[in-house]
């Protein structure tokens, strides 16, 4: 279960506070897999952020019993000056692990980038950011809940797609996926339930189809 | 495909204090490896460059004809004026952008905002005490009398340089947030310290209806107070204790309080 209570963002822009979320209040039981549907910039990402810690409310909170991962996506997570080994040992250092080798071993054998795990992550393609950054959550045993997922799974090879596919349903099983993605037959793939953004406010559907219909309605032009 | 029954390492449970001195840890080794790995001379830099100034300055007293400045040898009075000051100059610039230099890494819930200003300090804390040591050492090897006189004070001054340090880079941080030319300023402001803060001079060696044109530096406060407890035949005159603390602490506050507003932009 996570609770979002009275929970509004807002950033601050030149025309005034621009409101993301205003005063939302909703209870995700998270039985099933959410894909989170909405336009761009409707606050995709900033609410993936928010339940991974990256991002804070301005108001409001979010309350959960559950473990829930940081935001798996393209941008935020791996710094760039850094190698992906780099980047690697240091999320296995903040998370108490004191042998690292193990872990950049594991992370390594799942991106399969060869010697490019040794360069800078600015030198990787947006498909080798999204290897290193999955086989990070791969590495290790953290028994996440609740896994956020932001537009990886849309870059990326068939391999890639095949590998991280099989990851997410047979090592997760019993994790459940937070999910953002433009393409529909991604989400339906890995998703049962959908949460739509919608004027500045989330709504949540137990049935990922009933979701993706009111999406249609609302926001796509005919 | 390896083997995904291999994935299995389970991550130890924590305290929120065990979680940050984690954090601390591998920001640490990230940034030592970042600052010193790149050239093979990165820590030879951090001792040669005090040394260098001092013996420039030290060639400088020579040249005019002194052998003592305050009744202390020219080499020992310049270092315990020139290791602070650096201390200060190098801690403002490098706290003031911690904050900004690491943002990618908040994406994980461990690191807090503040993780990597304390990071830098222990480094730059760590960096200070091996030069002052180092240097020392070689000053008593050419035949020097180093240890100071009384140590508590010196150490007091010295924890008191860190405090005033840490408060005014926090506070820089938000500056930085706010304003991206606080750099630049901040350069403007700390090269014409060095030449108001004591490092070459005592307030013995300038007339006292001056010393008010120095007595609002907490610096120079702090470096008399350090020689003064450094040297027992040197006695400062205008070094004062409160002043320092009072300023400590305000910068602190300012520090502290200014992070604590700001603490959800410097994530974003």
């Amino acid at each position: 279960m996570i609770t979002f209570k009275q929970l509004s963002k807002y950033y601050p822009t030149k025309q005034g506070r621009r409101y993301i979320f205003k005063g939302v209040n909703l209870s995700l039981p998270m039985d099933k897999s959410i894909g989170v549907l909405g336009p761009n910039g409707a606050g995709k990402s900033t609410l993936i952020k928010i339940l991974g810690g990256a991002d804070y409310p301005s108001k409001g909170k979010v309350i959960s019993p559950l473990k829930i991962s940081w935001p798996l996506g393209l941008r935020g997570g791996l710094q760039g000056s850094m190698s992906g080994r780099e980047n690697v040992r240091f999320v296995a250092r903040i998370h108490g692990f004191t042998n690292t080798k193990l872990v950049e071993e594991k992370v390594s054998d799942f991106a399969e980038i060869g010697i490019y795990f040794d360069e800078p992550v600015k030198t990787y393609s947006s498909g080798m950011r999204a290897r290193v950054a999955f086989g990070l959550t791969m590495a290790f045993d953290f028994d996440f809940d609740v896994l956020l997922v932001d537009e990886l799974t849309a870059v990326g090879d068939t391999n890639f797609k095949k590998k991280s596919e099989k990851v997410l349903k047979n090592k997760y099983e019993n994790t459940k996926v937070i999910m953002v993605n433009h393409s529909a037959n991604e989400l339906k793939k890995y998703c049962q339930a959908g949460l739509l953004i919608k004027d500045q406010n989330l709504h949540y559907f137990d049935e990922l189809d009933h979701a993706l219909q009111e999406y249609q309605s609302c926001y796509v032009t005919h | 495909m390896p083997n995904l029954s291999e994935f299995t390492h389970a991550a130890p449970s924590r305290n929120a204090f065990k979680i940050m001195c984690d954090t601390v840890h591998a920001l640490l080794m990230r940034e030592v490896k970042a600052r010193f790995g790149s050239s093979k001379l990165g820590y030879f830099w951090a001792i040669a460059e005090p040394i260098a100034q001092a013996a420039v300055l030290g060639l400088l007293f020579t040249l005019i004809g002194r052998s003592s400045l305050a009744n202390v040898p020219v080499a020992l009075f310049l270092f315990t004026g020139i290791l602070p000051f650096k201390l200060f100059s190098k801690l403002l610039p490098q706290l003031s952008l911690g904050i900004a230099s690491n943002k990618a890494l908040f994406a994980y819930r461990q690191v807090a905002p503040v993780d990597p200003v304390i990071t830098r300090l222990v480094i730059e804390i760590a960096t200070y005490a091996i030069v002052y040591l180092v240097i020392m050492a070689v000053l008593a090897w050419l035949g020097f009398d180093v240890l100071p006189d009384q140590l508590l004070p010196f150490f007091v001054a010295n924890g008191l340089l860190v405090i005033i340090s840490f408060g005014l880079g926090l506070a820089l941080c938000a500056a930085v947030q706010q304003w991206d030319d606080t750099p630049k300023l901040l350069s403007m402001v700390l090269t014409p310290m060095f030449y108001v803060s004591g490092v070459f001079f005592a307030a013995t060696m300038i007339p006292a209806q001056y010393w008010y044109l120095l007595t609002w530096n907490p610096i120079f406060h702090i470096i008399e107070l350090s020689r003064d407890a450094y040297f027992d035949s040197y006695t400062t005159p205008v070094g004062d204790w409160q002043y320092v603390m009072l300023f400590a602490l305000g910068s602190l506050f300012l520090g502290l309080g200014l992070y604590r507003i700001n603490r959800v932009r410097f994530s974003a």
